[in-house]
């Protein structure tokens, strides 16, 4: 995309005014989903968990309360910031930090058709795992500078979790990348043209989706803020905008996972009949659908259960996974 | 100064996790709890002492705010207490009103129980769905009564209000949607639950000794496989002849007191129709002078609330107001067992026993 808008504008401006007007456009395109996506998933996550749960969910703001979520943003945004306390140098970085990644995702990630990306890398797979990967760091960080004892401990709990799980969760990539031989996405979707890797590697769909979900800190595996046990865990002392940039930066993660499970397994915007951008909206939205809802269906499991869980399963099934996968590609 | 060990980690009294305000002191290694001390007393507001300074009829709205939860168990308890204490026998209809009220009360409890320990382990649907349930009781509770979490229900003598007209059409079609729920939509929730069971299953087990070391009653008690009701073994009100069972369990674990609860609303179900078929005509009330006077003697009434067994020992003087009036309150009981079953288990456990033994501090701060 970024190339695009550098050619069209270079028909009629010089060199450094097209490189900017293109950057401008660039910001706008991002900032425009950056904004709308959080808000429509927002929104759809709180009126399936309301419907699950016998509720009406928001229906005063907007019409059928869209814009619930636009007036809780505009809220936070008005908050004071208590706190006492606290490193604030690192307790500013990490929602800056943490979001940012969160959002260079949206800029690599294809859209929904090949090349149909705003910035445009042939490692794009690589690089949103890496954008993933920071999380438990600047988890830890969080929890640290906020110099409280629920912080903390959340903090070392998301840390733990997320590093056990982002190994399995690479791993299976591996085996992905392995059977398609690319790193790229588009290869990787070009790849399953005729058959969906999903019928190959079932295991590792299902370790996907697992591990993908513990990264991405959605219930039942939200340990590190358990908010009955931790109160937030490591974002007890966040609030305003900062809150509201890991409001945002979550609902980003869930939609990216579900982006990856259609890119990764499902075929990506390979259908019949419709174009490509049509079944490629279609899965995405029936997988986010599916993964929105053990949120409303199951409790939160204990620290230990998840890691042991984690070290005894996920990490060997997810090796013996990439050896059978390498052994029947190579071999 | 003696270098400490671990980190020491102050759960409550404002704590989402703590039902009210309880306060819990832990001392951690780790993510695992070495030593927890319970504190109580941030609700205290002196009722026992507050029922020196009423007149009999006029305790009611404060007896109300003990196990807030199960308001009316509360005032039938108080109501007993004076009628004993002052001899009146109440009519039967009466009798049998007070029957229904208890169980729906109870339901009521076991289902806010449900609720809130699904909600501490992290399920928030189980709470919805919960209060959804008990939502329909209340209303029912209020066409009754007028109230809804304190009803004001009870006097001395009976009732306020006979129940109105349209009472069973009311209230059975409220109970068959109550047991199917339970029985169908809860079961796939929380007992078909592999997440659920991961969390409540060998947590947090008070057995057998412990029960009778600390004097711990009620479901808790049930739980570890003690089979003992007062309803059973000394009747009060109605239910000597009502048809019920008491459901035990054998772990004592969190599971099982959840189990005990679940299959004790159904009993409750079961005790509720009964009344309502034997539900005999006549009088809701016995006209009792509101000031009464009580000659000196000691009076000692035990009741099965939701919670466990619950007593009232009034001493009066001869006077229209208690001389002393000791209330034993249940969950104060159970609450110390805390201190034991928790050491060596995590913090998430804390939560689920917490909730598990169903604490409510209006009656355990008194």
């Amino acid at each position: 995309m970024l190339s695009y808008a550098y050619a069209v504008l270079s028909r009629w401006l010089p060199y450094p005014l097209n490189l900017i007007g293109a950057l401008i456009a660039l910001l706008v395109a991002s900032l425009a989903i950056v904004a709308v996506i959080p808000i429509i998933i927002g929104w759809v996550d709180r009126k399936y968990g309301a419907r699950i749960q016998s509720r009406w969910g928001p229906t005063y703001v907007g019409p059928f309360g869209l814009l619930q979520n636009v007036a809780d943003l505009i809220k936070l945004l008005g908050k004071r910031v208590i706190t006492t306390n606290v490193d604030i140098l690192s307790y500013t970085f990490v929602p800056i930090a943490l979001t940012a990644a969160a959002f260079l995702m949206i800029l690599i990630i294809p859209w929904g058709g090949p090349n149909l990306s705003i910035v445009n890398i042939p490692y794009n797979l690589l690089f949103i795992y890496v954008a993933m990967a920071v999380s438990p760091l600047l988890i830890l960080l969080a929890g640290w500078s906020e110099n409280n004892k629920y912080a903390i401990i959340g903090g070392f709990r998301g840390a733990t979790q997320i590093a056990t799980y982002e190994l399995a969760l690479i791993v299976t990539i591996l085996s992905v990348t392995i059977l398609s031989g690319s790193y790229n996405i588009n290869d990787i979707v070009a790849g399953q043209s005729s058959v969906w890797y999903v019928v190959y590697l079932p295991l590792a769909f299902i370790l996907f989706i697992t591990a993908g979900y513990a990264v991405v800190e959605r219930d039942p595996f939200d340990i590190p803020e358990a908010t009955q046990e931790l109160l937030a865990g490591w974002k007890v002392e966040y609030s305003g905008l900062r809150y509201g940039l890991f409001l945002l930066s979550d609902y980003v993660k869930i939609f990216m996972l579900s982006m990856l499970v259609v890119y990764l397994f499902l075929g990506g915007w390979n259908g019949p009949l419709l174009p490509a951008f049509v079944w490629f909206w279609i899965k995405t939205i029936v997988t986010m659908m599916i993964l929105l809802t053990p949120r409303w269906v199951y409790p939160r499991v204990r620290i230990d259960q998840l890691v042991k869980f984690g070290w005894n399963w996920m990490l060997p099934l997810a090796i013996i996974n990439l050896l059978a996968v390498g052994m029947v590609v190579f071999v | 100064m003696e270098k400490q060990k671990g980190v020491i980690l102050n759960i409550g009294p404002v704590h989402p996790a703590t039902h009210g305000v309880l306060k819990l002191i832990a001392d951690l290694e780790g993510d695992t709890i070495d030593n927890i001390k319970v504190e109580i007393g941030f609700l205290h507001r002196g009722k026992e002492k507050m029922a020196e300074m009423r007149y009999f009829s006029n305790y009611y709205p404060i007896v109300d705010k003990l196990d807030y939860v199960s308001a009316l168990q509360m005032e039938i308890l108080f109501a007993s207490v004076v009628e004993k204490a002052a001899g009146i026998e109440i009519p039967p209809r009466a009798v049998y009103i007070r029957t229904i009220m208890a169980e729906i009360q109870r339901i009521m409890s076991h289902l806010v129980f449900v609720g809130s320990f699904g909600m501490d382990v992290g399920n928030y649907t189980g709470f919805i769905w919960a209060f959804r349930e008990r939502e329909e009781l209340m209303t029912v509770v209020e066409a009754i009564s007028g109230g809804r979490l304190a009803p004001m229900y009870i006097c001395n003598g009976g009732t306020f209000y006979d129940l109105p007209e349209n009472f069973s059409y009311m209230l059975s079609p409220v109970l068959d949607r109550i047991e199917k729920k339970v029985k169908n939509e809860y079961a796939t929730l929380f007992q078909k639950n592999n997440v659920f069971i991961m969390r409540s299953k060998s947590v947090g087990i008070i057995d057998k000794q412990l029960v009778k070391q600390l004097g711990i009653t009620g479901p808790n008690m049930r739980a570890a496989g003690i089979e003992r009701d007062i309803r059973r073994i000394d009747p009060y009100l109605a239910y000597e002849e009502m048809e019920f069972e008491v459901p035990t369990e054998e772990d004592g674990d969190a599971y099982s007191r959840f189990l005990i609860r679940i299959r004790e609303i159904i009993e409750s179900i079961k005790i509720i129709r009964q009344a309502m078929k034997k539900l005999p005509a006549g009088s809701y009330k016995k006209p009792v002078p509101w000031l009464l006077k009580i000659p000196a003697k000691y009076t000692l009434v035990r009741h099965e609330v939701s919670k466990g067994e619950m007593a009232m020992h009034m001493v009066t003087d001869g006077g229209m107001m208690p001389y002393r009036l000791k209330i034993r309150s249940p969950t104060f009981f159970s609450l110390k067992a805390l201190e034991k079953v928790l050491v060596g288990s995590r913090i998430a456990d804390i939560v689920a026993v917490i909730a598990s033994i169903d604490p409510v501090m209006g009656e355990v701060d008194r």
